[in-house]
């Protein structure tokens, strides 16, 4: 892994040499180079990914906001609700937009990290605005991307006051983003094993329970493809964080051994929760907010989360400004606005997953004591079990075994890496 | 000897009437297949209007059924984004469609009817427009659509791209039935009138209509079901498969469903004007 | 005087002859150029990267005519290739074997109401297929709305299931492209002159004869431009595979969707799909050769 680094040291060292030639070459294709503009150079370049990235300008996010910022999300993942009208808006937004003037184009279409990322990668590749200026990407391998290629601004921690104060240990310096250099968290999760406890046998608390056919029946697992690899070693007492192709083996034979074992469904990508409530699972993984969003709010009390003993897979979808945003100044500011206990609260009681803002719980209470004072009594018994649950507000002990998953940083590794787990879901 | 003799021995010599014996076949076993395959067809949409009037108690969707509700019918748009991207298939698909089928009517009757030099050629690319995969084009057309910047990501290169690859599929229906037209109608036609203009508005065209619509049909609802390439070629645009895709990720709110509803009903209401038209065309 | 002496102008390299040569290229030139901008020129790209290497991580590919690529993934991946096609044959099949009687009573007995019950198959279409399938995992799901009281009726054990099993995906691919099926199918049958088909039933001796030997051939090159919109592009598909598929029914088309996506190995996806396109080439021209498509029509038309 030694020798990856260095690789990756390398690269980066060139491509940062490169950095100084790249703006002479940007302004020359801007002025001279016409309308099809397909020189030969530019061909490859734009082709081929050989253009090196731009340096994040000193001067960013000084001066004043502009009017408008627009803000690509994950679905159902902020507060919503309906006015008057009954048009749809949220909260937590209109009352930045009453403080500051500024319009917030919020728009949910990030379906997952893949596509949207294959959508926006072109543009950034030849350097021209994505139309976004704050997009919420997962730790992984989109995201050292965007990090390692430069194609998002590194921020101003001088422009992010309620973030310094109120950020929680796990939202603030993770692994994959040290200093939080170019990201800061807008909600994250666990990663964990779910059971339907009217269709196993019992119920499901490790791993192995997974593979058990007397357990969950055959057929009946759902597993998440993205995240399996690092969940499964985390159960097998791997970090990780310390992982190498042998230990990444050690997964792949559980995971084949699962297979073999004939309780596997299928490998998702996105939509498990359609078979979960349609029944046509029994058990599996699945990811913390989803799970007990059916359980409290819709009507499935038979669904059980579980966050195993051995530990769980922590992750964070997290915000960043990519370059060429019309309004970065903007951008930092509804970023920041997220970090003030009372507004992390209000989307943390809507969307149940992990608030990477401190003071949040208390907020809850308070907020469910008032309910409770003006009479929605089922309401502030919502809001009490949303302070109670352990994957919006986990105990030490479960954040202490939660770990991020694996940091794939290189070619070398994400080759090796895909060389030994694809296989397991396309054979 | 009578001359009768000769003649054939069977009753009728008239034209037999269309309906033969084995009426089975023709009256019941064909025709009930029919429907029951169009009933099958629709049962995805019947279940989707059904599932329209579920009184779900959250605003996703499960398959479980609550009981009846109007909710969702009346508040029809308040789901933010859903009207927006609705608007944008609707206006990309006639669109598309119509250049399709006018580009894609005449390469089929070119290539249906003439020789010419370069015909294997466009044969070929015509194959490569179905063949390829759609992640592939998508892709490529991002790419291309980036690099020359000619327009923005958006409307039109979703316009552009949807009569892209829908070209090849109207010219591959017209072409196979100007392969089987008998040419010396038109040749004859040609012969009666002045220029080929003329005759390919008065003889060709009425003859190959049928396929020039079952083309337009076809590239309609390519345009409007379209996913993977729009996908890609959108930017920041939404159209509605892109819109409800992403909202299987957690469950689909039931206004979609009225959405689609409505949709079906739209098409029903041109089936049923397209009887009344054929309707009077028979009375003429 | 036009009428007379045809033959000796029709030929061509008569003047005739070249005005037909001129009128087939200039009917196909506003296609042709829109093809050439808007396909010709993506897939050249696809071509170029395919025969690029790199990676996403080192910040660049770079074209050094790497076909290596081609011969990685036509090894690594034989299995899924071979799977999609055996899909995609059963899925052709099914769909000509339902399209055709459909197309056929309305092509010969529809009589007016043709093209209303035409429009009316392709209606459910007009529906995003997102929401079909969706529908569809409703109907089919394991406790759903058939296989659920047929299970508590005990009528069917309970194990069984439809989803997550290669038979619901070629099912869900067969749904999807039976519109693609039965337009060009419909095209074909519907030109055939009844006359025709009429003189046929009376000279044979059965009705399957008449169909046999007068409104089958007659009806080839809709089954050939049927088999070409639903064989090919159903080979590339993935979503079905996706929604409705299981372990063991991964397709050419989910491969290549992953290796774009996930390992951004775009040689490699390039690659792929170029493999693709040309394996689908091969098998449609022995198809066009078994078929004979371009004589058959010849004599049909005399």
């Amino acid at each position: 892994m030694n020798e990856r680094e260095e690789r990756a040291r390398t690269d980066r060292l060139l491509q940062e040499a490169m950095r100084a030639r790249l703006s002479r070459r940007a302004v020359l294709r801007g002025a001279g180079m016409g309308v099809a503009g397909v020189s030969l150079a530019s061909l490859l370049a734009a082709c081929g990914g050989g253009e090196p990235e731009p340096e994040t300008p000193a001067d960013i996010f000084a001066g004043e906001p502009g009017p408008t910022v627009n803000f690509a999300n994950w679905p159902l993942y902020i507060d919503q609700t309906k006015d008057k009208d009954g048009n749809v808006y949220h909260p937590s937004l209109r009352l930045f937009e009453k403080k500051y003037g500024i319009t917030v184009n919020y728009e949910a279409i990030i379906q997952s990290n893949e596509e949207f990322f294959a959508k926006i990668r072109p543009q950034l590749q030849a350097g021209d605005p994505t139309g976004w200026d704050i997009i919420v990407i997962t730790n992984g391998r989109q995201f050292n991307l965007l990090k390692q290629n430069g194609w998002v601004y590194k921020l101003d921690p001088t422009k992010r006051p309620n973030f310094e104060e109120n950020a929680t240990p796990f939202a603030r310096d993770p692994d994959y983003d040290p200093g939080n250099e170019v990201s800061m968290p807008w909600q994250g999760g666990f990663t964990g094993l779910w059971y339907n406890s009217e269709k196993t046998n019992g119920p499901v608390t490790k791993l192995d329970d997974l593979a058990n056919p007397d357990k969950v029946g055959k057929n009946s697992v759902g597993m998440l493809k993205s995240d399996m690899p690092d969940f499964v070693m985390i159960q097998l007492g791997i970090d990780p964080a310390t992982s190498g192709p042998e230990e990444w083996k050690e997964a792949a034979k559980w995971l084949m051994m699962q297979r073999e074992s004939g309780t596997v469904r299928q490998y998702y990508d996105q939509g498990y929760i359609d078979d979960v409530t349609a029944g046509n699972l029994s058990a599996g993984m699945a990811w913390s907010g989803d799970i007990v969003y059916y359980k409290l709010w819709a009507g499935y009390p038979q669904l059980e989360f579980v966050l195993p003993e051995a530990g769980s897979l922590l992750w964070q979808d997290n915000m960043m400004i990519p370059v060429g945003a019309e309004n970065p100044v903007g951008a930092l500011m509804v970023m920041d606005w997220y970090y003030q206990p009372k507004i992390a609260a209000m989307v943390t009681e809507w969307v149940l997953y992990l608030s990477p803002c401190k003071g949040v719980r208390e907020q809850i209470l308070k907020d469910a004591e008032q309910a409770l004072e003006d009479g929605y009594k089922g309401y502030a018994n919502k809001l009490y079990q949303t302070a109670e649950a352990e994957i919006a507000f986990p105990s030490d002990e479960t954040l202490a075994k939660a770990k991020f998953g694996t940091n794939i940083m290189t070619d070398e590794q994400a080759e090796e890496w895909d060389a030994i787990f694809l296989p397991i879901s396309q054979q | 000897m009578s001359v009768t003799a000769t003649r054939p021995a069977r009753a009728e010599l008239e034209p037999a009437p269309l309906h033969r014996p084995n009426k089975r076949w023709t009256r019941f076993i064909l025709p009930g297949f029919t429907w029951f395959m169009i009933f099958y067809l629709a049962l995805p949409v019947f279940v989707m209007i059904l599932y329209s009037f579920n009184d779900i108690p959250q605003e996703r969707q499960t398959p479980r059924f609550w009981g009846f509700t109007l909710d969702w019918w009346k508040n029809l748009f308040g789901v933010a984004g859903m009207t927006e991207a609705l608007k944008v298939s609707l206006t990309v698909a006639p669109l598309s469609a119509l250049v399709a089928t006018a580009l894609g009517a005449l390469l089929g009757l070119s290539l249906g009817r003439y020789r010419f030099r370069g015909k294997g050629a466009i044969n070929f690319v015509i194959f490569l427009a179905i063949a390829v995969p759609e992640i592939v084009l998508g892709s490529s057309l991002l790419s291309m659509f980036v690099l020359t910047k000619v327009v923005p990501l958006g409307f039109s290169t979703i316009l552009l791209s949807h009569i892209s690859f829908s070209i090849a599929f109207v010219a591959v229906t017209v072409r196979a039935r100007v392969q089987g037209l008998d040419r010396s109608l038109e040749d004859a036609a040609q012969d009666l009138f002045a220029d080929p203009v003329t005759t390919f508005f008065k003889v060709t065209l009425p003859l190959i209509a049928p396929s020039i619509l079952a083309g337009f049909l076809l590239a309609f609802v390519l345009s409007l079901d379209d996913f993977v390439i729009t996908n890609f070629v959108s930017g920041t645009t939404s159209t509605f498969p892109i819109w409800v895709f992403g909202a299987t990720r957690i469950g689909l709110p039931p206004q979609v469903n009225v959405m689609g509803t409505l949709l079906f009903a739209a098409g029903i209401l041109a089936a049923l004007a397209n009887v009344l038209v054929q309707r009077r065309r028979a009375r003429r | 005087m036009a009428v007379g002496g045809a033959a000796e102008t029709r030929g061509p390299r008569s003047r005739y002859g070249r005005r037909k040569q001129r009128a087939g290229v200039w009917l196909m030139a506003p296609a042709g150029v829109y093809l050439a901008a808007f396909l010709l020129v993506p897939m050249g790209m696809l071509v170029y990267t395919s025969l690029q290497s790199g990676g996403a991580f080192s910040g660049r590919f770079y074209f050094d005519w790497n076909f290596a690529n081609y011969a990685d993934v036509i090894v690594q991946y034989k299995t899924q290739f071979a799977r999609s096609v055996a899909y995609s044959i059963a899925v052709t099949l099914a769909c000509l074997l339902l399209a055709y009687p459909m197309m056929y009573w309305i092509a010969f007995y529809g009589q007016r109401w043709k093209s209303s019950i035409l429009m009316l198959i392709l209606v459910p279409f007009f529906v995003s297929y997102v929401i079909r399938t969706v529908q569809w995992k409703f109907i089919l799901g394991d406790d759903g709305l058939i296989f659920g009281p047929l299970k508590h009726w005990g009528l069917l054990p309970e194990g069984f299931r439809v989803l997550a099993t290669p038979f619901a995906v070629i099912a869900g691919i067969t749904y999807n492209y039976l519109p693609f099926t039965a337009l060009p199918l419909y095209v074909a049958l519907e030109r055939i002159d009844k006359s025709l088909v009429e003189a046929a039933k009376d000279l044979y001796s059965s009705k399957w004869q008449a169909f046999r030997r007068v409104v089958w051939p007659l009806s080839i090159p809709g089954v050939f431009a049927a088999f070409l919109l639903t064989f090919v592009p159903a080979t590339g598909d993935y979503v079905n595979a996706t929604v409705l598929g299981g372990p063991g029914t991964t397709m050419i088309g989910n491969i290549i969707q992953e290796k774009f996506l996930f390992e951004f190995d775009y040689p490699g996806a390039a690659a792929l799909s170029v493999v693709l396109m040309v394996a689908m080439l091969i098998l449609a021209s022995i198809y066009a050769r078994v078929l004979g498509t371009e004589d058959e029509t010849l004599t049909a038309a005399i």
